[in-house]
């Protein structure tokens, strides 16, 4: 078995580049000037008595079009209801959010750039999404996908029925770095926030400590392309959850495995103590990538509960027999 | 075995007999490493779908175990994990539909369970296990694999890859849901996906039940255990739900002494170990914990 420190006093040494501010300044100024135009389809055979679904679409970095499962009970509360937005995470396609309505929220899965239902415009596979202009800040994948995940927040908020002062965000993997991101990126929105093993974390550390993919992608593509290394690094300082975190001002729930050989869980420490509001941080020895999803789920639940105050539905109609 | 079941197994066998296969390979210098060396490989499975895969060899003296990964429940595969590349000639299918190998049909989530589902022979499930056999053919025909040890992992499809090629497989770890097991059961206790995607096919045409089940007779893993040889691991969730005990009960009693069920913790590095453990003991191969010692 691997002996490693322990990941609790680890420090990066990823740090903010000089004009980093100003390079999100400008990046979410001109994001702004892109009409979201968003729309909603009904979609009437994944609907139930209880949950009606939808497919969401709006337009976002350079007009790519960007869809989404958006499930709301079918009876909405007169005071709104509370929304959550989940993003996805990297290989993952957005399940439909049927359950999270089912608990009384208007509930976004949403699938970024690059996934099957957006991947029209940009689509650089997998592996390749990772290290997609890696070399270039102002056209590296990740930068189009946080623009996303920025838009989406603002679109869920204004969505009929939803209350805007009740916008939560909660996903694991690629999901937790999105959820971080939103939150920092829009804090007059996100009122609270949930992040498993975040990946984009302390990006050279992670590619040092991380065994697997997606990390790898960027191990294989140094091997071929040495030279670019500085330029890869330079790039991902933009990106590095870890720079957007003081950021955050809503509370987050962050859990993590301690066994994770996907996001080292190293970096979600780093994270975690980098978050500008209020925090809480729960570790699982043994668990791996899926940071103890299943010990955590009661704990998630109570948590956005808290913050969100959903109104619960009642059960479903059975469906009928095969 | 019933005799409709042989034949429309033995049908998916006879069409892929009548398909070249018509492989290429092509080595990746960027995903080789000094570990291993890895390839991307096309080939044509029934129905002239190309298909892809990524095959890695270790570093070193041949032969090895061979590993079959059989894809999971989405869009994407990462090629093998490093600790498998050092240890197994080891090949990552991408099925029909799935990227890579989605040109010209692409599956969708949710829809890939019930795509074509009212007709047994159209049903995708059908081409997607025969894409699992031609890959296994293929790996078992790499010059450095050791053909007495070779595994598999999976789902429903890595069993009927076992029960139709019992002479090549010895161990088969189920590490994926099993998705077609007792799939219309699921489907009225729990209202989740993948699940669920066949309670929208009912929803959106209630009298389509019969031919639902008609097909999914042909994906009877407890009738199709009878024909498996290898050594099968079941791991085992919660008591009462789907995929605990009593839930597994029908597929392990027809595995009979054959299968080993390994109670989850739903702890994901210690059942991955656990599962890591049980195959390369089966395989002949170190077992490469993912989990760490924390030393201060």
């Amino acid at each position: 078995m691997t002996v490693r420190s322990d990941p609790a006093t680890f420090r990066t040494r990823v740090t903010r580049p000089d004009d980093f501010d100003d390079f999100w300044t400008r990046t979410l100024a001109e994001a702004a000037t892109i009409d979201a135009a968003p729309r909603l389809q009904p979609i009437p055979h994944r609907s139930t008595a209880d949950v009606a679904v939808f497919e969401l679409e709006f337009r976002s970095w350079h007009g790519v079009q960007i869809r989404g499962w958006y499930c709301r009970p079918t009876r909405a509360p007169a005071e709104g209801l509370p929304g959550l937005l989940l993003p996805p995470g990297y290989i993952s396609e957005p399940a439909v959010p049927r359950d999270w309505a089912k608990r009384g929220y208007a509930a976004l899965a949403l699938a970024t750039r690059g996934k099957l239902r957006s991947g029209a415009q940009f689509n650089p596979g997998f592996p390749g999404l990772l290290t997609y202009n890696i070399v270039d800040r102002e056209t590296y994948s990740y930068r189009g996908m946080y623009v996303d995940a920025w838009r989406a927040a603002d679109v869920l908020a204004g969505l009929p029925d939803v209350d805007r002062a009740r916008i939560g965000v909660a996903g694991g993997s690629q999901g937790g770095a999105l959820s971080l991101v939103s939150a920092a990126l829009r804090p007059e929105i996100i009122t609270c926030a949930v992040a498993s093993a975040p990946y984009l974390c302390c990006f050279p550390e992670s590619v040092e400590l991380s065994v697997s993919w997606p990390y790898r992608e960027i191990t294989d593509y140094l091997r071929e392309h040495p030279q670019n290394e500085v330029a890869a690094w330079r790039t991902t300082a933009y990106f590095d959850v870890v720079n957007l975190a003081a950021w955050v001002r809503a509370p987050v729930l962050m859990h993590l495995g301690l066994s994770d050989d996907i996001c080292p869980p190293e970096t979600g420490y780093a994270t975690f103590a980098a978050l500008g509001g209020p925090k809480s941080l729960e570790v699982f020895k043994d668990a791996g990538h899926e940071a103890g999803a299943y010990w955590m789920a009661p704990r998630v639940e109570g948590f956005l509960a808290e913050h969100l105050r959903p109104v619960a539905v009642a059960p479903a109609a059975a469906a009928p027999e095969v | 075995m019933d005799a409709a079941l042989k034949t429309y197994w033995d049908d998916v066998d006879a069409e892929l007999a009548a398909t070249d296969a018509a492989v290429e390979i092509e080595s990746s210098r960027r995903m080789s490493s000094p570990a291993a060396r890895v390839s991307f490989l096309r080939f044509t499975g029934i129905g002239h779908a190309r298909l892809t895969a990524y095959l890695s060899v270790p570093a070193g003296d041949s032969p090895f175990p061979g590993l079959l990964v059989t894809s999971r429940y989405g869009s994407v595969n990462n090629p093998p994990h490093p600790f498998d590349q050092e240890r197994y000639v080891a090949l990552v299918l991408n099925h029909r539909g799935q990227r890579l190998s989605d040109v010209p049909w692409r599956a969708a989530y949710p829809g890939l369970l019930v795509e074509a589902i009212r007709d047994p022979r159209r049903y995708v499930m059908r081409a997607i296990a025969a894409d699992f056999l031609r890959a296994l053919d293929l790996l078992v025909a790499q010059p450095e694999v050791d053909v007495t040890r070779v595994g598999m992992t999976g789902g429903d499809l890595a069993l009927v890859a076992a029960a139709r090629r019992p002479a090549a497989v010895g161990a088969v770890a189920l590490t994926e849901p099993l998705l077609l097991y007792r799939l219309a059961d699921a489907a009225a206790r729990t209202d989740a996906y993948p699940y669920e995607e066949l309670n929208d096919e009912l929803r959106a045409d209630p009298g389509a039940g019969p031919a639902i089940a008609g097909t999914l007779r042909f994906f009877d893993l407890p009738a199709l255990a009878a024909d498996v040889r290898a050594r099968v691991l079941l791991p085992t969730g919660d008591p009462g739900s789907i995929g605990g005990p009593e839930w597994n009960e029908p597929l392990a009693e027809a595995l009979g002494g054959r299968v080993q069920q390994l109670a989850l913790t739903h702890l994901g590095a210690k059942d991955q170990d656990a599962v890591d453990a049980w195959l390369s003991g089966q395989l002949g191969a170190p077992a490469r914990p993912r989990g760490w010692q924390v030393v201060a």
